[in-house]
């Protein structure tokens, strides 16, 4: 293998492609980035299994072949080239690649390219949907950070994407929180979809439909596995298998208080009061007549109180929540308004964004002792 | 107890020889012959030490500890004594250790639904002829579940189990025998070791079994 390329490219999608290198997989190849050079098209490659990433890089190749990288270092190494051009070459009889740029030439020991797994092929017979990128990474992000991360339980580390017609939903909850964002397609996809995907997957694939601004992105769905195609990029995921939580039930029917509230100024508040919430310490939401009371306190640290005027009417009470799991709700919905509605202290509280753009955010409370 | 601050030198000689020059030291003579040497710096351990049993002969100016077997012996030679005081201590209560394997083990015996959904116990300690497995249960299909219990599990918890359920399996009616890693905290290693293997991990927390403290609350059973 012999290509030739820009110094730019080669470091732009080294770094793109590495995010998924496997970093403490007992397989050394995986911890790689595969660089297939072919006649006129070179693409690299990385998984750790779990999710895979195809990339192409425009080069001149000189020499077909396919060689492995540890991924890490050659990204390092990339970046600190001199010049704007780099070639790499495959020496087979020395076991690594020669990367030259400028003056700089660097030997890299390859890794054994019989342990890197095959990667799906997208479309494959398969029938694809394709789906507004820009709708797509909104729900994502809307939604992504309700998963859990608990590898115990692993149907709640992924999001539930399901799409007909012109509704694209995605939900993912961690027990804890709830997520569920529905949004409303323009034009009518060629067909349904519904499948748990690693959150993970879908945070990926947000980052590289964000970085290459492509207007729409291909989705397959197979048995276990999910393909995910975007302006030439390859993200392939396996599926979560198992029952994903009836979502639907867990929304209460009603709720005490409904109050409608600026959005940003209560963010702002509990961002505030969060940093004294430490230790797993909740924050505490004091509702009284006309006045929410928002306070933290951690022993040994300090405490904090703020209060802000709110629609609230009835008898005063009192809830606790995580303050990280209540601000990634606030910040979701930004600075529109919102809909906070509450049943009791140890029933969930929903929020909800006021501009009826489908998205509602579930959250337990915790017990207050005091 | 007989606790003497005093300045003095030290000489062990037996197995090696070894000098502590002459500096403020506390003595700590027990009542079951030990007798040990500390200063003020060094954490917990005596700079010197003998254990019993032992004989400690004293003389103006003078202790020497002689083990009655072999040569080891502690000469202390006193320049200046600044306290020697003793104390009746009694009698000795034994240490009481909690949140160790006996209390999970007994907590999650009575509820072995935090193991897993439905798990009814069959037995405590149930034998197998390398050792006793913690809890034998049954799950609501009637299938056999072994489960393990540590305060921290790490690998070598996770290879114990694993033993165990190899010789629980030699028995046809037992082959298809699920194993369960119960622990307060589960090492991250033992978790992916366990899940390769195919074994749950589940991470309990005492107070809560003891009903010391309210579980979270959930939006649903996870």
């Amino acid at each position: 293998m012999k290509l030739a390329t820009s110094k730019a490219d080669l470091l732009a999608q080294l770094g793109t492609v590495s995010r998924v290198a496997s970093t403490r997989s007992a397989v050394q190849a995986l911890s790689g980035v595969q660089i297939i050079a072919r006649e006129g098209a070179v693409e690299l490659r990385a998984t750790d299994m779990e999710v895979g990433l195809r990339v192409p890089l425009a080069a001149e190749v000189e020499r077909e072949g396919t060689v492995v990288l540890p991924a890490r270092l050659t990204l390092e190494v990339v970046r600190s080239l001199p010049g704007d051009r780099a070639t790499l070459e495959l020496r087979p009889g020395q076991g690594d690649v020669e990367l030259v740029a400028g003056s700089a030439t660097f030997h890299l020991r390859t890794l054994r390219a019989e342990d890197f797994p095959p990667f799906p092929e997208p479309g494959d017979g398969d029938a694809s949907v394709t789906v507004p990128a820009a709708a797509f990474v909104e729900t994502v992000g809307m939604v992504a950070r309700s998963a859990s991360r608990d590898e115990t339980r692993p149907i709640l580390t992924g999001v539930l994407v399901s799409a007909s017609g012109t509704q694209l939903r995605m939900v993912a909850t961690d027990s804890y929180r709830l997520s569920v964002k529905e949004t409303r397609l323009e034009t009518p996809l060629a067909g349904p979809l519904e499948a748990n995907v690693p959150a993970r997957a879908l945070q990926e694939l947000a980052r590289i439909a964000t970085a290459t601004e492509a207007d729409t992105l291909s989705v397959t769905v197979r048995d276990n596995q999910v393909v995910f195609a975007v302006d030439g990029i390859v993200l392939s995921s396996r599926l979560i298998d198992g029952q994903f939580p009836n979502y639907g039930q867990l929304l209460p029917d009603s709720y005490e208080h409904e109050l409608r509230l600026a959005g940003g100024e209560l963010t702002e508040v509990v961002r505030r009061m969060s940093l004294l919430a430490l230790k797993n310490a909740p924050l505490r939401l004091r509702f009284a007549e006309g006045e929410l009371t928002v306070s933290a306190q951690t022993p040994d640290v300090g405490e904090a109180t703020e209060s802000l005027p709110v629609p609230f009417t009835g008898e005063p009470f009192e809830i606790g929540f995580n303050p990280d799991f209540l601000r990634d709700g606030l910040e979701t919905v930004e600075s529109r308004d919102l809909v906070f509605k509450l049943i009791s202290p140890i029933r969930p509280g929903l929020i909800e964004a006021a501009d009826d753009s489908g998205f509602l955010y579930l959250i337990m409370p915790i017990r207050l002792n005091v | 107890m007989r606790l003497i601050v005093a300045r003095c030198e030290v000489r062990y000689s037996g197995r090696l020889n070894a000098v502590l020059p002459e500096a403020l030291r506390l003595l700590m003579l027990k009542a079951d012959g030990s007798v040990m040497v500390h200063a003020d710096t060094g954490g917990f351990k005596p700079q010197n030490w003998m254990t019993p049993p032992a004989v400690v002969e004293e003389s103006p100016g003078r202790i020497v500890v002689r083990k009655l077997k072999d040569d080891d012996r502690l000469d202390i030679a006193i320049t200046e004594v600044l306290s020697d005081v003793t104390h009746d201590m009694g009698e000795a209560a034994a240490l009481e250790k909690d949140g160790v394997e006996a209390d999970l083990q007994e907590q999650l015996a009575a509820a072995p639904g935090w193991c897993g959904e439905g798990l009814r116990l069959v037995r405590r300690e149930w034998p197998t002829d390398i050792g006793p497995v913690d809890l034998m249960c049954r799950d609501p299909g009637d299938g056999w579940v072994a489960v393990e219990i540590k305060r921290v599990a790490t690998i070598d918890a996770v290879e114990q189990l694993t033993r165990y359920l190899e010789r629980i399996r030699l028995d046809p009616e037992k082959a298809g025998c699920a194993g369960v890693l119960a622990a307060e905290r589960i090492k991250p290693q033992a978790r992916v070791l366990a899940q390769a293997r195919g074994l749950r991990c589940v991470e309990v927390d005492l107070a809560v079994l003891r009903g010391e403290r309210e579980p979270d609350l959930t939006l649903f059973a996870a």
